[in-house]
């Protein structure tokens, strides 16, 4: 009989199961996708909020394509409860799925304050298709928006909004922006541009609750201060869909704790992408990593593993970018370990920034801020990544960058990172362009 | 395959390369905008281009969460401009700084072998970049160091 495998969660990790399991077999095991939407990617999104691509633009694997992948799916159906001992899982409408191995790619859900009027009309998150939709039928050009949150989530929608004609404040109850990107000094530069794009940001403010007024929100604060709004978009963090495995008996702590070929602590269970807490590349910590390129490359190694390869994963790299109003920012690796010796090059004249942190003779993490037009600020993003990425020792180069942080292109080649990097593959074999998965399309 | 192979002990830092390739990949001679990359080393005495060495990994490609970064028939992977959004994740998931943003066209671009028949290397007028069946390979880490460790020694770095 063909292995059956079940893939929970319709994201950028399921899908990219879905695709390099038929990358190995070419169609020979049986596939069932359980999704509670149809399948998209969530990193587009702002684009669409934004109009420069169609709806249509967001999904991923289209029925034609899960009908090539001879994918059997359960589309608009969640999981409700996994019995790991009988390896069954049960819908929400009480249909049972019996696996041979399983994923679990649940993904996460946006979390709303716990305050009067959060869920209230005019009151949107913005991280699925449905809630995107949502901010779309109400954002108007001179409308007033209010940014609950300043954290990446927020930033990524920031130029949708504003090509929209809104008017924007950001409300951010922690001291500066992007807490969980970028330091404070380079904080310090972000809201000193958005200030002078005309966005008025608030720092260390609480929001205490949410009225109606007539058609328009107001949003009290602690201290006393209120704002009126057309729209509020509550970006105030994601928690990850574990909910429903209460009583599954896998290992759970932030996320589904995974070995390193992404196995749970039950041996036909795996977990991937915003629900798995894996291996961090740099620092070999057990982390969640909320972030798509984890939930690819997460994807990708239980795909292999659950066609039957034996692939081990060394690990995820923390990695951000985002770009508002022609400001270019980007975080890698362990860029706040205060253990780090960091080297800082920073002109806030010029909202140019680069700090790069070093662990020996490795870089370990590193943050570049650039205008788009500077093009030596921006495009050493890349890499800054291959040196974390690889951790090649830079031996004498390092001393090169303590003088200039902005000189990366000579330490890098230098120090041989090409040569390191190019034997390297996530899957130990090349990757195939997307679209040509197997022996069946 | 054929791969750009560099010689880097070719190198005149001339930038023909440069002007090449942003004339053949925009259309106007704007080496900023240019996907091979000529950096000075041993203190501006030597030169040496870069670009991208069409990885087998495909960081970009694989990250890409559109399916906009495909492999052309000559084995380059290629960005599909009208499925590419802009969201600048091939750019830092490319551990090789070889894939851009272009912020004035919303798109991420690279080199894509120019179809088969790379401008770098035929405008390169020393053969320092030759197109050629090879695997692809660190073409400047020997140089670039060994340049670096002259320059230690006369006590320039």
């Amino acid at each position: 009989m063909a292995k059956r495998h079940l893939i929970i969660g319709g994201g950028t990790a399921g899908i990219n199961a879905i695709r390099t399991i038929r990358e190995e077999d070419g169609g020979a095991s049986e596939v069932v996708l359980v999704s509670a939407e149809r399948p998209y990617s969530r990193m587009v999104l702002p684009y669409y909020l934004g109009r420069s691509i169609a709806e249509s633009h967001v999904f991923t694997a289209t029925p034609g394509k899960l009908s090539r992948w001879e994918v059997k799916p359960h589309l608009g159906r969640r999981a409700s409860a996994l019995d790991s001992g009988s390896s069954t899982l049960t819908l929400d409408d009480g249909a049972k799925i019996e696996y041979d191995d399983c994923l679990i790619a649940t993904g996460s859900s946006a979390v709303r304050p716990s305050i009067a009027g959060a869920d209230g009309p005019g009151v949107h998150c913005f991280w699925t298709l449905e809630e995107a939709r949502g901010v779309i039928r109400e954002i108007k050009a001179g409308s007033h928006a209010v940014m609950v949150g300043a954290g990446f989530i927020a930033f990524t929608i920031l130029n949708s909004v504003l090509s929209l004609g809104a008017r924007l404040t950001i409300v951010e109850i922690a001291p500066r922006v992007l807490p969980r990107m970028i330091d404070a000094p380079g904080a310090e530069i972000v809201e000193a541009w958005l200030r002078r794009h005309g966005v008025e940001v608030l720092t260390s403010v609480h929001l205490t609750k949410i009225e109606r007024a007539g058609e328009r929100r107001r949003l009290h604060f602690m201290d006393g201060n209120e704002i009126a709004a057309d729209l509020v978009i509550m970006a105030t963090g994601i928690k990850a869909n574990l909910g429903w495995l209460d009583g599954s008996g896998l290992t759970v702590n932030r996320g589904v704790v995974v070995d390193d070929h992404l196995r749970s602590s039950v041996p036909n269970v795996y977990a991937a992408g915003d629900v798995a807490e894996g291996r961090n590349l740099v620092t070999g910590m057990p982390e969640v990593h909320a972030i798509e390129p984890t939930a690819m490359e997460h994807g990708r190694i239980v795909g292999a593993n659950m066609a039957g390869r034996d692939l081990a994963y060394r690990g995820s790299l923390l990695m951000n970018v985002v770009g508002v109003c022609e400001l270019e920012m980007a975080s890698f690796g362990a860029w706040d370990d205060p253990t780090a010796e960091s080297f800082v090059s920073i002109r806030p004249e010029r909202a140019a920034y680069r700090k790069l942190l070093f662990t020996g003779e490795r870089l370990t993490g590193g943050m570049i801020i650039g205008r788009s037009e500077e093009l030596w600020a921006t495009n050493d993003v890349g890499m800054l990544k291959g040196l974390v990425q690889s951790g090649v020792s830079l031996g004498r180069f390092k001393e090169q960058l303590r003088k200039n942080p902005f000189d990366l292109n000579t330490a890098f080649v230098a120090s041989g990172t090409v040569g390191s990097l190019l034997p390297r593959t996530i899957l130990g074999r090349g990757s195939r362009a997307p679209g040509r998965a197997g022996a069946s399309v | 395959m054929n791969v750009l192979k560099i010689l880097p002990e070719k190198c005149t830092g001339c930038l023909r390369c440069e002007l090449a390739c942003s004339y053949v990949q925009t259309g106007r001679f704007e080496p900023a905008r240019s996907v091979i990359r000529v950096s000075p080393y041993e203190s501006l005495t030597s030169y040496a281009p870069y670009t991208c060495p069409q990885c087998a990994e495909g960081w970009c490609m694989t990250a890409c969460p559109v399916g906009a970064i495909a492999i052309s028939p000559v084995g380059a992977k290629v960005v599909l401009d009208d499925q590419c959004v802009g969201c600048k994740l091939c750019t830092i998931a490319c551990p090789y700084g070889t894939i851009f943003y272009n912020s004035d066209t919303g798109k991420a671009f690279k080199c894509d072998l120019c179809g088969g028949a790379p401008a770098c290397a035929e405008a390169c007028p020393t053969a320092a970049i030759v197109y050629e069946e090879a695997e692809t390979a660190d073409w400047l880490g020997g140089f670039a160091a060994e340049r670096a460790a002259q320059l230690q020694a006369v006590g320039g770095g």
